[in-house]
């Protein structure tokens, strides 16, 4: 029998199917209903169990249709029989070690050519199906017809409209898995060599599968990991010539097989739907679509994205947030009321100047610490996560990784690593830890270092926005510098480190109005976990420097930085605001706002000020994750190149803002 | 719950398991969606209750 399935057993459970019931598997993406379907089909007698060695919950009941009894199994969500998941790599263990008699799989009939594909790979792999179009009753209110029984008669097998929510189809259902003769499926065939592909593939594979040959090339083709150890494990001796001819077949197609596979079977859907689902056309021009459309194409999608960041980012974050709130909240509130007020109190209480100094100094825990973590950061963060939480909602987002991918490929990433650089505005150590789920190394080691070196946080950014957009063209140049860093250092990393090139390919969720409730939660969460982080850290901070002033310790550090300052143009002041910079990002930003109120940068040296700090060290929280993910010696080594890197461009900004006279 | 990023639909049980190997630990107030890893704030406690309360009545 199979060599990938595994022993059938009876057991004795109340819910379970007496020996010898067939099996039936509901089979399908998530939240299409298949629950329901089981729910209605088994009724009360059902048993929830973890899959054997997963935390995966399956659910089992049995049924009585036409006399006979079945079991009937409820598969956790699947996408494609390519999993990624552990629900989908346990749904897909159910089809392959314990073969069900029928495979009953559920698709949303609204969005049916999307989910077609997952029918085409189950016909494929030669599994005895039934395709249920569920959500009918919805598909037709939006005006969708669909014709069941061409598309019955193109694939060859039963397909059923139904609406299970509301027990509408049920009886055909049962009568369909009652009656079910599997008759050899209509495979759809792909071009010319895909086909090729498969066929050298699966002609040296033998006939010991629950899938059939062709189902496991294509697996094999996609280096699906657990189905190569299986076919190593069942071929023996002959894996060698396999592993060979999938080898030589996938360096061919290394760039673009997920992609080229994944096209020709949106082909092959929309083939088998021609004269079978018919839409009505304005549900083609909705203002959504229109707007996704124009978010992908590199003409439209660029000047949007820049629209995106102009009122987004530089009037909401930089002019309102980081000019307006700072203003009222640092300029006013603690400047002219709070800080008189506490230090007044602490001097009365405390007679110690030593200690009045720790709180109420010049880097004092209530006068600094405070005043740049409520007064200047939070606004700042709240505007940004506001911004944040509105693009997140409206499903921009994966668009945007769609527009960029392109680019991305040429510094040696995909459009993957859109998410930890999107996240890395918010927080730079988060989103270091999200590089692990990149696809290679090399990929993972580039998008570190260009966190480390291009991407300021949240923080940093609306502080650096607020202070350059006083000086005309100084933003400009702030953002041209760092996007010249972000490509060729991207474009160095990508020739110097070796590796495989990524690919990438996504589904786009749909494109959406985001709801009030969604972005008020998500901002809510994200300040709060923000602030439980920065306050205590900003009071650290603040006990060190104060450390560090009594000793003079802090005097020598700004001392020893003179030169490092004077070679790109800055006055020694502006040491603090790197040594601030090390603690934090934005605790350095928050410091340049401070020596910029202070009249002591003036526009040229503000921006070189900017890029340098921008580019400086990253804080200590995101070294140690550098370390923590990939070793000390991956993290020191950007450590002192991020550092050498910073000062050599400030140091050559200054000197051609300098020569060309620009500001 | 659905991911912002690729649309994936999970519970807050299996977005938890994927942060096992993650240093923050139980201090984190994110989640992983399962299938992109796209960081998600977690919704706060008082919250869940308040929503709970209002679908009640």
């Amino acid at each position: 029998m199979s060599l990938f399935r595994r022993k059938s057993s009876c057991h004795a459970g109340p819910a379970e199917a007496p020996c010898g019931a067939k099996k039936v598997a509901l089979v399908g993406n998530p939240n299409v209903g298949k629950s329901v379907l089981f729910n209605a089909l088994t009724g009360s007698y059902v048993t929830v169990s973890n899959y054997p060695g997963t935390s995966v919950e399956i659910a089992r009941g049995t049924a009585e249709i036409g006399g006979e009894k079945f079991e009937i199994i409820d598969t956790p969500g699947m996408y494609s029989l390519l999993p990624i998941t552990e629900e989908e790599k346990v749904a897909r263990r159910i089809l392959l070690e314990d073969p069900p008699d029928v495979v009953v799989h559920v698709v949303d009939a609204r969005n049916l050519e999307r989910m077609l594909a997952m029918t085409i790979q189950l016909l494929e792999a030669e599994l005895p199906v039934i395709l249920v179009l569920n959500i009918m009753d919805e598909a037709e209110r939006l005006g969708i017809a669909i014709d069941t029984r061409l598309l019955a008669e193109r694939l060859g097998i039963p397909v059923l409209g139904a609406a299970v929510g509301r027990k509408r189809g049920l009886a055909e259902i049962r009568a369909a898995i009652n009656g079910f003769r599997k008759n050899p499926p209509a495979v759809p065939g792909y071009n010319g060599w895909l086909e090729n592909d498969i066929k050298e593939i699966a002609g040296l594979l033998g006939n010991g599968s629950a899938l059939s040959p062709r189902a496991v090339a294509l697996l094999l083709l996609q280096r699906d990991q657990e189905i190569t150890d299986l076919v190593r494990q069942a071929e023996g001796e002959r894996f060698a010539a396999v592993e060979a001819k999938i080898g030589e077949k996938t360096y061919v197609r290394r760039g673009s097989f997920h992609l080229d596979l994944s096209l020709e079977r949106r082909k092959v859907a929309e083939r088998l739907l021609q004269g079978v689902f018919k839409a009505p056309d304005r549900r083609k021009a909705t203002l959504g679509d229109r707007l996704s459309r124009l978010a992908v194409r590199p003409l439209t999608g660029v000047p949007l994205l820049i629209a995106v960041l102009y009122f987004g980012l530089y009037q909401f974050v930089g002019v309102f947030g980081a000019g307006t709130l700072v203003d009222f909240l640092e300029g006013t509130l603690f400047e002219e009321y709070f800080n008189p007020w506490v230090e007044g109190l602490v001097r009365g209480v405390i007679p110690w100047p030593v200690v009045q100094e720790l709180f109420v100094g010049e880097y004092g825990v209530i006068t600094l610490g405070l005043r740049y973590a409520v007064g200047i950061i939070l606004p700042i963060v709240a505007t940004f996560f506001l911004f944040f939480s509105m693009l997140e909602d409206s499903g921009y987002f994966p668009r945007l990784a769609l527009l960029v991918d392109r680019l991305f490929k040429m510094i040696g990433l995909s459009g993957r690593a859109v998410i930890p650089m999107v996240l890395g505005f918010g927080c730079d150590t988060m989103a270091t830890m999200v590089t692990r789920t990149l696809e290679t190394v090399r990929e993972r080691i580039i998008a570190t270092l260009l966190l480390a070196l291009a991407i300021p946080c949240s923080a940093q950014l609306g502080v650096i926005m607020a202070l350059l957009s006083q000086a005309p063209g100084a933003l400009l140049i702030w953002f041209l510098s760092l996007l010249f860093v972000f490509l060729l250092i991207g474009l160095l990393a990508a020739r110097v480190i070796p590796g495989e090139l990524p690919m990438f390919y996504m589904e786009l969720p749909p494109l959406r109005l985001p709801q009030l409730s969604n972005i008020l939660t998500k901002t809510y969460s994200r300040m709060q976990w923000y602030l439980l982080e920065i306050l205590p850290l900003f009071i650290l901070a603040s006990v060190l420097l104060w450390f560090g002033k009594v000793t003079y310790l802090f005097d020598k550090m700004i001392a020893w930085a003179e030169p490092a300052m004077a070679a790109v143009g800055l006055p020694r002041e502006a040491a603090v605001a790197f040594i601030f910079g090390f603690f934090r990002r934005d605790y350095g930003a928050a410091g340049l706002y401070d020596l910029q109120t202070q009249g002591l940068l003036d526009a040229r040296q503000l921006t070189v000020a900017a890029v340098t700090l921008t580019l400086f060290l990253p804080c200590i929280a995101q070294f140690l994750i550098i370390k923590k993910e990939r070793g000390l010696r991956v993290a020191l080594a950007i450590g002192i190149f991020v550092s050498l890197f910073a000062f050599g461009s400030g140091y050559l900004l200054n000197r051609l803002l300098a020569a060309t006279g620009v500001l | 719950m659905r991911c912002d990023f690729c649309g994936y639909e999970f519970t807050e049980e299996e977005a938890v398991r994927g942060c096992g190997n993650c240093p923050v630990g139980a201090e984190c107030k994110m989640m992983k969606c399962p299938r992109c890893n796209y960081e998600i704030p977690l919704e706060p406690q008082w919250l869940k209750k308040v929503k709970k309360l209002f679908a009640k009545e």
